[in-house]
């Protein structure tokens, strides 16, 4: 039906959102502008979603995501941006970046939804829609340039978005992030120019340099990077800014104060996939070009997602802020995602992709709710007010699954992910699983206690404590908009947690088919048993 | 020639147009009264003030029509001393476009009074006072663009210049009109001073340039470039004479690109300069001086692929140029020395390529890409330096522009020339898409290719085979961590532009063709790092310098 569906999906959202910052420019009065825009904005995403969707049912390039010998689907004939420098347009997508494009199209109109009614409408929804067409670039795209180029552009509209919608820190914020994420890609950068210094001359012609930004291309050449020891060093590099991504500690301190300060929908898209970007990014590019130094850095690995998992755990206790408290639990999260690709198991990395996918529907539930929570009861206080499931009782409904899912539970999304890691990593390591085992007590800790704090425990039955913020307003539910993406968000919780298997086969053949392909043999010559 | 005698034409008419008048000259003995159109009180067209600045605007633009047109031409010889081929049009038409750029860009910058404002004897009673004052700044107009079309005439002969003899002069015709083009900018004292020091101290930099010319000339009794290139090559063991006359020659052209420690005084030019005049110093009086190396380093003592004796000193001076430019740019509270430094640090980054053309281990075809990348980032220097000081030209219209504060806020004022802003530091910083990442990267690439494959594959860890590698590879990494040094103060303008409280809400001037000139500039900093433009002129380049390389 459409050829290049990947293509369509990057370009059409960054068009339409330049042409929508633009155009107001020239005419048009700010009111009707701002309904206007987010119309066509949310048409576009929702178009989409719809392709992404026709993509996953077979409809658009019939494409069997199970498949791991495949390679690459729905792939365009590259044409050259560059070609003195060997730079092509390549797009293509398999199980590991499918879902995250997936769930990139779902979740821009779903955060669209819950902020339906943002101040300087004008600009808010064609710059998340701009956002878009960068993150689904960083997915698609199988050209290192152009995939730097993407990584970079998720920066400017996030930043504008905390920069511009944000809370009262937003310019501290709004700038920490920036330094932090953009010094990371730098050095990330030159890992990538070391590696696209050792193309080999046959694989481009054409180009000046004699080198080419072919991933795939890279990717098979980094064993033309003399000394294991450069090879680390270029691995480090990649690892540096993917970690500071993802983010893992101790390169993490930029995230709480971005989502303290950012929008709804910033959080929403931040946590759900701009974090993922950093998973992604480590598993197309650091691990699949230096199997021997992943391997030889397992310690490493299983240091960092440690660390990230208890110390933000830990943390999380002690959070009075709804959202610096969600934003901590997403760092402990993403710990389990490192330990996942730690253990060097089928199980343990699909759970890890599987964590990707679900932690990127729940943490926008959370996000959402914590922004609604500050949006009707003007705080983010913990404990600031009690009872609300009697003043606001879908709100309290929202809250209660989306941590009942981060915490997990049974028969919800987040669950499945952490006990197959779990499962995994008891398979590697032994009975060093306690220590992540006894850290989900912790979260179950701090979720359960800001549960009572806030949604049930009330002095008085009929009304419970308000904050002082409300100047003794009585506080309202959650807006329809606001519900209906939670509604969403929740339901998608729910199935996941119910029926993995729609996403759970094609990341455990990927993950059974990548283990296979590139580290079977690095784990052979460096002696860690398969 | 043609673009040069455009620019005759166009100087001539300079001096004749504003003096076009009504004067008649009656025969004698006759009441016959012929027109002789010079003198008289003239018509209202030609005294319009605003003339001179439209001459040099269409005389530069008709320049580089006919240049980018005659890009492909077949070489010929003019006189034994010149030659016009492709390499030598290529950056005519880059001095072209720089001095275009600078022309339009000068509409508004200096105070231009139309006749309609002059006042009626009535008015008042220093009346004579203010019509003097208008007429001279009117006839500073005509001065101005005198000056800056024998820029360009200097320039694009020095590109042609087969003698070492023309090379210099035409870069003397150049350089004399860039001083007195300094201190053009005579509301503010920091212009005379700057313009004094700038000629103090390079015309010392050119005495030693032209007594090494001198020793040269001593040392083979010619100075065609071809015969000196001979004579080199059959040079036995190293003449002292050549030695210096090359060593000398390098600190007239050093100070020409503003390498450390030769340098000193370009900062304090360029921030007492008009910012049109100082993006003109920063970028095409810089290549000026690449091009002047291009053709005394590397085509006279370079010509068989053996180590040149100038290349680890070329080397040294690249990474302390700069890391000091860098470093003190790091420091600047002023946007200008900023930019003036940056300046500096980008002329290191190119001296550092050069020094790998001269280590003997990189084949011609190397030598050839590399000199590629160094002409291709002077093209592309053009767009975002130029630009950047642009903006900062269209800052001081309202008397602004000499300290970071006058940047705060511009993001609200005026967004779009805050953006173009954000684009040119970007580019100067390297950032991906932008054409100064692609015009690194080739530089890089240059030095990386030559210099990495030395290192030994066998090695296991990382210092030994640091051991092994030559040291020409730490050019590169001086490139990269000098870069990634720079960042901090290229981003610092952009976070300033966008986060800090602007002093005054009211939005910039309008001055049509100044933000035309911008706005061009931001287009093609992004059109030259991708897509087809890039790749046209990266092709150019490249032939051009085939061009020069294996004639």
């Amino acid at each position: 039906m459409i050829s290049d569906p990947l293509t369509v999906i990057t370009i059409v959202p960054l068009a339409v959102s330049l042409a929508l910052l633009i155009l107001p420019k020239i005419s048009g009065s700010a009111e009707g502008l701002a309904r206007a825009s987010r119309a066509i904005s949310m048409g576009v995403s929702l178009a989409m979603l719809a392709i992404t969707t026709m993509i996953f049912f077979g409809e658009i390039g019939n494409v069997d995501w199970t498949d791991y010998n495949s390679g690459y689907s729905l792939t365009n004939d590259a044409f050259s941006l560059i070609p003195s420098i060997g730079v092509q347009w390549k797009v293509g997508a398999d199980a590991l970046s499918f879902p995250m494009i997936w769930l990139t199209t779902l979740l821009i109109p779903i955060s669209m939804l819950v902020e339906w009614d943002a101040k300087k409408g004008h600009l808010f929804h064609p710059l998340i829609l701009m956002m878009e067409g960068a993150l689904i670039g960083v997915f698609v795209s199988l050209d290192m340039f152009v995939f730097y180029a993407f990584w970079e552009l998720t920066l400017v509209p996030m930043f504008f978005l905390i920069m511009v919608w944000g809370g009262e820190d937003r310019k501290y914020a709004s700038m920490k992030f920036f330094i932090y994420t953009f010094t990371a890609s730098v050095i990330m950068l030159v890992g990538i120019l070391v590696m696209y210094f050792y193309t080999p001359d046959v694989a481009s012609s054409g180009t000046i340099t004699g080198h080419t930004f072919d991933m795939s291309v890279m990717i098979a050449s980094s064993d033309y990077i003399p000394s294991e020891g450069l090879r680390h060093l270029v691995w480090l590099l990649l690892l540096i800014g993917f970690a500071t991504k993802m983010p893992s500690v101790p390169v993490h301190t930029w995230l709480p104060d971005a989502h303290v300060q950012a929008p709804t929908a910033g959080s929403m898209l931040l946590a759900g996939v701009m974090l993922k970007m950093g998973a992604y990014g480590f598993l197309r590019i650091a691990v699949s070009a230096f199997p021997e130094s992943t391997v030889a850095f397992i310690p490493l690995l299983i240091f960092l997602g440690m660390a990230s998992l208890v110390y933000g755990a830990w943390v999380c206790m002690g959070q009075t802020n709804l959202k610096r408290m969600v934003a901590y639990s997403s760092v402990s999260h993403m710990g389990l995602i490192f330990l996942g690709i730690a253990t060097m198991q089928p199980l343990g990395i699909a759970g890890a992709l599987f964590m990707m996918f679900a932690h990127g529907i729940i943490s926008p539930l959370l996000f959402a709710v914590a922004g609604a929570f500050k949006h009707h009861y003007h705080t983010l206080e913990i404990g600031s007010m009690r009872g609300i499931a009697h003043h606001s009782p879908w709100l309290a409904a929202h809250m209660m699954l989306g941590w009942m899912a981060s915490l997990g539970l049974p028969l919800l999304a987040g669950f499945v992910a952490e006990v197959t890691i779990l499962i995994a990593f008891w398979m590697s390591f032994g009975w060093l699983v306690l220590l992540p085992t006894l850290t989900l007590i912790i979260t179950a800790v701090y979720y359960l206690t800001s549960m009572q704090k806030t949604i049930f425990e009330s002095n008085d039955p009929h009304h419970g404590i308000l904050p002082d913020t409300l100047h003794g307003e009585d506080p309202r539910d959650i807006s329809w908009h606001e519900n209906s993406g939670m509604i969403i968000l929740g339901a998608l919780t729910i199935l996941f947690g119910i029926l993995p298997f729609i996403f759970w086969d094609m990341m455990s053949e990927w993950s059974s088919g990548f283990l296979i392909d590139t580290l079977v043999e690095a784990m052979q010559s460096e002696g860690v048993k398969p | 020639m043609m673009p040069e005698l455009i620019m005759l034409l166009g100087l001539i008419a300079i001096v004749v147009v504003p003096n076009l008048g009504d004067a008649k000259f009656r025969l004698p003995l006759t009441s016959v009264r012929v027109p002789v159109l010079l003198g008289g009180s003239r018509f209202d067209l030609t005294n319009d003030p605003r003339m001179p600045n439209r001459i040099s605007n269409l005389t530069f633009s008709l320049a580089l029509l006919s240049s980018l047109l005659l890009i492909s031409e077949s070489p010929s010889e003019v006189g034994g001393i010149l030659v016009v081929d492709s390499f030598s049009r290529l950056f005519s038409t880059m001095f072209l476009a720089a001095l275009l750029l600078v022309s339009i860009a000068t509409t508004h910058r200096l105070p231009a009074k139309t006749n309609a404002h002059i006042p009626k004897e009535s008015d008042s009673e220093n009346v004579f006072d203010r019509k003097i004052s208008i007429l001279i700044d009117n006839r500073r107009q005509v001065d101005f663009y005198i000056l800056l079309i024998m820029v360009g005439l200097g320039m694009t002969m020095m590109t042609m210049a087969t003698n070492l003899f023309m090379l210099i002069v035409c870069i003397e015709l150049a350089s004399l009109s860039t001083y007195v083009l300094v201190a053009f900018h005579k509301e503010d004292g920091t212009g005379g001073e700057a313009g004094a020091k700038y000629f103090i101290v390079g015309s010392v930099a050119s005495a030693i340039g032209i007594y090494g010319m001198s020793l040269l000339y001593l040392w083979s009794g010619s100075l065609d470039l071809e015969i000196l290139r001979q004579s080199w090559l059959s040079m036995e063991g190293i003449d002292p004479f050549a030695a210096f006359g090359i060593g000398m020659m390098l600190v007239a052209f050093g100070f020409k690109v503003s390498a450390a420690p030769f340098h000193l005084a370009a900062p304090d030019a360029y921030s007492g300069a008009a910012s049109q005049v100082s993006g003109l110093l920063a970028t095409a009086s810089k290549a000026m001086g690449f091009l002047a190396l291009f053709r005394v380093l590397v085509m006279i003592t370079v010509p068989d692929g053996s180590e040149a004796i100038w290349m680890i000193a070329l080397g040294i001076f690249a990474i302390v140029t700069m890391t000091w430019g860098n470093l003190a740019a790091l420091t600047s509270e002023n946007p200008k020395r900023m930019l003036a430094y940056s300046s500096v640090a980008h002329a290191g980054y190119m001296l550092a390529a050069i020094a790998v053309v001269g280590s003997g281990i990189s084949s011609v075809d190397q030598n050839a890409i590399i000199l590629t990348a160094v002409s291709f980032h002077l093209f592309v220097l053009v767009l975002f330096k130029l630009g950047a000081f642009l903006v900062l030209a269209l800052l001081e219209t309202e008397g602004k522009g000499h300290e970071i504060e006058h940047l705060y806020g511009l993001g609200r004022r005026d967004p779009l020339i805050a953006g173009s802003m954000f684009l040119f530091v970007l580019s100067l910083a390297g950032v991906p898409p932008l054409s100064g990442f692609l015009s690194k990267l080739l530089m890089i690439n240059g030095i990386v290719s030559t210099s990495a494959s030395t290192g030994s594959s066998s090695s296991v860890d990382i210092v030994s085979w640091a051991e092994s590698v030559d040291p020409l590879f730490w050019l590169a990494a001086a490139i990269v961590l000098n870069s990634a040094l720079s960042l901090f103060y290229y981003l610092r303008i952009g976070l300033v532009m966008f986060f800090e409280e602007p002093s005054t809400e009211k939005s910039l001037k309008a001055a049509p063709s100044l933000r035309m000139a911008i706005f061009a500039c931001a287009l093609l900093t992004v059109l030259c790092g991708i897509g087809p433009v890039s790749e046209w002129l990266l092709d150019t380049v490249s032939s051009a310098i085939d061009s020069l390389m294996y004639e």
